[in-house]
């Protein structure tokens, strides 16, 4: 047993902290904490540290890789997360899915250059009427010689707008019998005419998108893996990443803040007792959190199931609450100041605070809400009965 | 990062494992929680025999010289199993205190003892208060010709009706701070003036109150330094606290594992109740807690095991693993219904254990205030 990162993965933690306190500029964060997507600042760093070989660590080197474990990427994720970089997760997800599924043709065409920052992909996978049920996506891919023509539309594809390319999970046989078996994957180029893009906002400001598409067309060996077997596809997309993230920089980071500030504003006030406890619970669900979701990555990288199963994903159940009561106590220690906005005359910490309460609810949700988590942990990993 | 287990401590968990499932069954834990001992003196022996009250102890000594990591597993085996008798005791508050503070003399005479099962071990620590801090320490020992004569009255001390030798520690200035008064004796538990009281307890494993009056005890017998050992006890504390984890997450395996099989073969409304969501997530979220503790309690062993600081972990560790053993018994006692708190059902053994362990060496609140002053704030 052992908890220390191995030297190579010390020295890759090393490189990229060190590239993003030099490269990701003011003008970067500004444009992550925008939330309206990537600008031309954020592009230009993805693609320095495309140049770098610092987006894709896991990959293997002839597609831009490194060759190295789940671990640096999970070491990539918390330094991008707290730095405030850019997060091109869609491209990387994909990616990890191509390497499994995809022909030789596609993976040259594509993982090099994801590798290198220059081509991004929205996911495409919810409908209005295909949330967490994502076995009933309706838009529909009908077979004309060597193209594909879709109609139908999605909702939440976050990073449609400014992206080159859609993941599209499209409906190829509508009578299938299990109607997951009816299902194909297609990259589509987003300036392909008959796409229309349309803006939502999430209340805490994150722009999102719905996509329409009218009788769009996209060649054959755009489709990736088999004609219907688009299922196969996206479960290796959300699954084939494996590990469970772990490190917790940037969270940990936010509780040094306040702590910091409840030292400087609050101390004497004998209503803020219950602050010093609160935090160090928070810091220790942190803690925790961090070393259950270490254990899932590292359990990856050897090719073993941990005991019970479940993995990272119990890790991330973990995390997602502690996200949001993480926030929602940091309003309050804020007390009335919680509520000031960026660029508020009184504002504390520049309004981050609010930001991210506002924005917490999301994590629980997206990429398979909390209670679907629950729903595989209990199946797969306890071997609970289904319905 | 490595996540497993070695080679070896996977030979250790499993014949351990095996030992213990052959050996310790619930019938004897019951019969155990009624006996006046608490503990088979037969079992004793032959665990000894296996080496394992010596397993942390060096070879000099005659002991298995492994690591506290190995320990840690051991515990997480006796924790499946509710273990009972004064393994714990003898090992993290009386023969590692002697090996890490112990003059070379002390450890001649009393590891071996220990390593061979003939001596037990209780650390007389807590008074009224029920606090492990330095001011609690009310119990005084009066310097006298040479020799010290302890006055005082603990409390909550395990073991202490069958042991053969204390670690009492005891205030020896009572004009200097309060941490830097205070020593620690090895005192005889035969020594005239010492009575013993076994409570009765939740968990119905033996704690005792123990009343000094005028025990002589020789100089020779101070542990450590004269006055200057509050940092030790420490150590000591949160030593045995982490060791209390890596205990308690045993216990909180065979809770899940025992919730979980029984709600796949339940059924009601014609299906096995484990088929609801609500059973389900209340299932998720035990494997969570245990996951969690698990990940904690073998970091802050590993810590110990390497000779890394591991103050902060232990106060992590006791504060999650405290809470979490709770929320694990609770969940799946509710997920059982009516028939896991019958008294004859194993689960209450389990609750019963997991609040007393909670409220050994601190709980969860004691230990969150430990990891908020090491945060920055000051907490009374
Ligand atoms: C900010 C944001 C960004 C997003 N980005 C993307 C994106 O880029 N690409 C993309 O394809 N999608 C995206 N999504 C969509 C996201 O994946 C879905 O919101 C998510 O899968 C949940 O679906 P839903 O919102 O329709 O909720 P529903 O599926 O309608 O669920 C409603 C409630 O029912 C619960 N529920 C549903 N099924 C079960 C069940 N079987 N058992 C128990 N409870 C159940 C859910 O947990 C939830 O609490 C995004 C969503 C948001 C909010």
């Amino acid at each position: 047993m052992d908890f220390e990162l191995t030297p190579e993965e010390k020295a890759f933690q090393k490189e990229i902290r060190e590239f993003l306190d030099k490269e990701c500029n003011e003008n970067v964060v500004a444009e992550t904490l925008s939330m309206e997507g990537e600008g031309p600042y954020s592009k230009e760093l993805l693609r320095k540290m495309g140049a770098n070989r610092l987006l894709t660590p896991r990959w293997p080197v002839e597609y831009g890789g490194r060759g190295m474990g789940a671990m640096a990427e999970a070491i990539k994720v918390d330094e991008i997360n707290s730095h405030h970089a850019p997060f091109p997760l869609d491209g990387v997800e994909v990616g990890n899915a191509l390497l499994i599924c995809g022909n030789e043709e596609q993976k040259k065409r594509f993982l090099p250059g994801i590798a290198r920052g220059d081509i991004e992909f929205a996911l495409g996978y919810s409908e209005p009427d295909a949330g967490s049920d994502v076995a009933s996506v309706q838009l529909r891919a009908v077979e004309d010689r060597d193209e594909f023509i879709l109609n139908g539309q999605k909702i939440y594809n976050t990073e449609a707008h400014f992206s080159d390319y859609h993941w599209l999970l499209t409906r190829t046989d509508p009578s299938a019998e299990k109607k997951h078996r009816g299902l194909s994957l297609f990259m589509v180029d987003l300036k392909s005419p008959g796409i229309t893009i349309r803006p939502l906002i999430t209340s805490a400001g994150l722009r999102t998108n719905e996509v329409f598409y009218e009788d769009v067309r996209v060649p054959k060996e755009n489709m990736v893996g088999e004609k219907n077997g688009g299922w196969t596809v996206i479960m290796n997309a959300l699954y084939g990443g494996g590990g469970g993230g772990g490190l917790a920089t940037g969270t940990k980071r936010v509780i040094d803040t306040l702590v910091k500030y409840a030292l400087e504003e609050k101390q004497d006030a004998d209503e803020n007792q219950w602050i010093p406890e609160t935090m160090a619970g928070l810091y220790i669900r942190t803690h925790v959190g961090e070393l259950m979701g270490l254990r899932a990555t590292a359990f990856a990288d050897l090719n073993v199931s941990p005991p019970y199963g479940g993995g990272g994903a119990v890790s991330r159940l973990l995390g997602g609450d502690t996200r949001r009561l993480l926030y929602n106590t940091a309003m309050q220690i804020l007390g009335p100041y919680g509520q000031l906005a960026k660029d508020s005359k009184w504002v504390p910490l520049n309004g981050e605070i609010l930001r991210e309460y506002m924005d917490a609810p999301r994590w629980t949700i997206v990429h398979g809400s909390q209670e679907i988590q629950k729903l595989v942990i209990a199946t797969r990993g306890l071997g609970l009965p289904r319905r | 990062m490595d996540p497993r287990l070695s080679e070896e401590q996977e030979i250790l968990r499993k014949s351990a494992r095996d030992f213990l499932t052959e050996k310790c069954p619930k019938s004897l834990v019951r019969e155990m929680e009624n006996d006046e001992k608490g503990y088979s003196p037969q079992l004793w022996q032959e665990i000894a025999a296996l080496g394992w009250t010596g397993l942390v102890f060096p070879e000099k000594y005659g002991g298995g010289g492994m690591s506290f990591l190995d320990l840690s597993i051991l515990l997480e085996e006796m924790g499946r199993v509710l273990f009972p008798g004064p393994f714990f005791s003898t090992v993290l508050l009386g023969g590692l205190p002697i090996l890490d503070i112990g003059s070379e003399e002390q450890k001649e005479k009393y590891l071996p003892e220990i390593i061979s099962g003939k001596a037990i071990f209780t650390m007389a620590l807590t008074e009224a208060s029920g606090k492990y801090t330095a001011s609690s320490v009310k119990a005084k020992a009066t310097a006298d010709n040479g020799n010290y004569v302890i006055n005082g009255t603990k409390l909550f001390i395990p073991d202490a009706h069958v042991a053969d030798y204390f670690l009492c520690v005891a205030r020896t200035d009572d004009k200097a701070k309060s941490e830097d008064g205070i020593t620690i004796f090895i005192v005889d538990a035969k020594s005239p003036g010492i009575s013993k009281t076994v409570l009765k307890t939740i968990a119905r494993d033996k704690q005792c109150e123990v009343v000094f009056k005028d025990v002589k005890v020789p100089r020779e017998n101070i542990l450590g330094k004269l006055n200057q050992v509050w940092g030790e006890v420490q150590k000591i504390i949160e030593r045995a606290a982490i060791a209390k984890c890596c205990e308690m997450l045993g216990g909180m395996e065979v809770v899940l594992d025992m919730t979980v099989a029984y709600v796949k073969e339940r059924i009601q409304f014609d299906v096995p109740v484990g088929v609801f969501q609500a059973i389900q997530h209340h299932c998720v979220y035990m494997l969570v807690d245990v996951e969690g503790s698990r990940a904690t309690a073998y970091e802050a062993a590993w810590r110990v095991s390497t000779g890394r600081p591991y103050s902060s972990e232990a106060a992590i560790t006791k504060a999650w693993v405290s809470d979490a053993y709770q929320r694990v018994v609770a969940l799946g006692t509710q997920s059982h219904g009516g028939v896991s708190i019958m008294e004859d059902h194993d689960m209450p053994l389990y609750y019963r254990r997991a609040k007393a362990a909670e409220l050994t060496f601190g709980d969860a609140r004691f230990h969150r205030k430990t990891v908020a002053r090491k945060l920055g704030f000051e907490v009374a």
